[in-house]
């Protein structure tokens, strides 16, 4: 009984050491990284929303409980709303992938961006060039975009990369999730 | 929860996702522990009880004691102890309760600690924020896909023992090579879901 | 044993991937490009550092019945405070490595070294044998990064130096292709060692 006392008496004293020295890590490293999550948030959202200076979070029933939705901010530029930005998280071909999207008030899309994705490289990464994320420029962000293999016919056709349609139906999804915050909650704010 | 996203979770987690063939997770006993479909078939039995308490276990552990306290940092480390911990409980329930069992099962008991796909998983868990009932489902679903490669591979092992393979390629080199071809094949299942 | 011998055996002789086959999840994970490799090569290699100097040091004060435990915490500190340093200095390394980080916990190549050889031998051989076992970790892990970004991408370390009529096969970058460019560069390496030791 005694040795297993004891036993127990170093192991605690080796992971009281550990944590301490682990708290102390995190205390030095945690506002670093904070401070960089949250510039570089800040970053993303201002490059699809350019002409905003300031953003204020949206919250609440109705909108960042709606399916896909992650973060709604209004961008704000002399004390007007002027535009909003929607994160979402649709699912890809592996694991789901963060599209942002950047529109004004009356709904035309400014800016989109892809965040962090799994995507096979080379193929389904290919969401992130401009080239295809350029065709949703200009246009209503709920016009309900669809996706084609052939040459984009009306402007909701979107052209998907070859042999890359799961990927492509993903930024479509998120897209068209943001279309449908826009025309059931934000239009009418 | 509904029926269809259990589905989701296990297709996903058995096949799209599979832990070794796709996510490389828990490739010591796969390489280590394929020689023939028996022994392959137990330690993927011990891999699948072992990661559905180790799921459970450490979601309670998270949700419990690291998040109301703040110590989401301390989480490599709680995990691992709990999961360490875990795997020599069960192997002294198994010895005392069925002798047997642990006759099968209890060589593999030990090296399951350093399974990366147990960890890996209790991970995953917490990452994909899923609820507990996903999470065991998940848990289940992962430890189900491992045992099916483990067996399939094994399976294609033991035939391949038959077979005459240059020199240079014996043993592991032609094994990796057959897990690459069982990669590609179960690529075949991506974008399912 | 010598210092050299110590060093070399980790680089070369006994290289943790080529020859003990050990930490191969990792080793076939995160290798899709030579640059992921070789931040995980060196990631590893710090923890193992850390873990060979402190077990070294504190092996005596450690009863063997509770040796595993005991060296399981004090990796698991250092895989979790090099998780932190490179999520607030590396981001983009830290999000190409994801889970693989604090799975470095599990990679048995830092346990093998912490049982075998750290709690047997002198701090400064063991930050010795850390230092060689990490390299011939980072070396695999690296060529396997350049093996399968070169075939899989058409670049190296992210230096695209084909011309276009150079189709990549991206399949190489993918899961496939890990167990394919690992299970070639074994039989290469058999290759080359047997026929030395033909030689002798």
């Amino acid at each position: 009984m005694r040795e297993v006392i004891k036993l127990g008496l170093i192991l605690l004293v080796i992971t009281s050491v550990a944590a301490f020295v682990l708290g102390v890590t995190n205390e030095m490293t945690s506002s670093i990284i904070e401070e960089r999550l949250h510039r570089e948030n800040v970053e993303a959202i201002k490059s699809i929303l350019p002409i905003a200076e300031e953003f204020n979070p949206i919250e609440g029933e109705g909108i960042t409980d709606k399916e896909l939705i992650v973060e709604v901010y209004e961008g704000i530029k002399d004390d007007e709303v002027v535009g909003y930005t929607v994160k979402t998280n649709p699912n890809g071909y592996s694991g789901t992938v963060e599209v942002l999207v950047g529109f004004s008030v009356d709904g035309e899309i400014v800016g989109v961006k892809i965040g962090q994705h799994t995507e096979t490289p080379g193929l389904g990464s290919k969401i992130a060039d401009s080239a295809y994320i350029g065709q949703f420029f200009n246009k209503a962000v709920d016009l309900g975009f669809s996706t084609t293999k052939d040459v984009p016919a009306t402007d909701n056709d979107i052209q998907a990369i070859t042999g890359a349609t799961v990927s492509s139906d993903a930024v479509v999804d998120g897209i068209n999730a943001a279309g449908s915050l826009f025309e059931e909650v934000l239009r009418n704010r | 929860m509904s029926a269809t996203s259990i589905f989701i979770i296990l297709v996903s987690s058995i096949l799209v996702n599979n832990f070794v063939l796709s996510r490389f997770l828990g490739i010591c006993p796969f390489l280590g522990v394929s020689k023939q479909v028996e022994t392959a078939l137990g330690m993927g039995m011990a891999v699948t009880f072992v990661m559905a308490m180790a799921a459970l276990i450490t979601y309670i552990v998270q949700i419990a004691i690291l998040v109301p306290l703040g110590l989401e940092y301390l989480q490599t480390i709680a995990f691992i102890l709990v999961i360490a911990s875990l795997v020599q409980f069960v192997e002294m329930v198994i010895e005392k309760i069925s002798p047997t069992l642990y006759q099968s099962l209890g060589v593999f008991l030990p090296l399951i600690t350093t399974n990366c796909a147990v960890l890996g998983l209790a991970i995953l868990n917490i990452q994909m924020k899923l609820n507990v009932l996903e999470a065991v489902i998940h848990a289940i679903g992962a430890a189900i896909g491992f045992a099916l490669a483990i067996v399939l591979f094994a399976a294609i092992r033991e035939r391949l023992e038959l077979y005459n393979v240059p020199e240079v390629f014996k043993g592991f080199p032609i094994a990796l090579i057959t897990a690459s071809l069982m990669s590609l094949a179960f690529m075949g299942f991506a974008g399912m879901v | 044993m010598k210092l050299g011998r110590i060093f070399t055996r980790g680089l070369v002789f006994d290289n943790p991937v080529f020859v003990q086959l050990l930490g191969m999840c990792p080793a076939l994970a995160v290798t899709n490009s030579a640059e992921n490799g070789m931040a995980m090569g060196l990631a590893t290699t710090a923890v193992l550092l850390g873990s060979n100097l402190v077990i070294s040091i504190i092996k005596g004060f450690i009863p063997s019945k509770i040796r595993i435990p005991a060296f399981i915490v004090v990796i698991a500190t250092f895989v979790t405070m090099v998780g932190m340093i490179m999520k607030a200095y590396f981001p983009a390394l830290d999000a190409a490595l994801g889970l693989f980080i604090p799975l470095i916990v599990v990679n048995c190549l830092i346990l093998a070294r912490a049982e075998s050889f750290a709690s047997k031998s002198t701090p400064f051989n063991s930050i010795v044998d850390g230092i060689g076992m990490g390299l011939g970790f980072t070396v695999a892990l690296t060529i396997l990064g350049i093996v399968r970004e070169f075939f899989g991408a058409g670049s190296i370390f992210g230096f695209a130096f084909m011309g276009e009529f150079f189709q990549p096969a991206t399949i190489m970058t993918m899961p496939p292709g890990a167990f394919l460019a690992l299970g070639l560069l074994l039989a290469i390496y058999n290759k080359i060692t047997s026929k030395e030791l033909n030689e002798l």
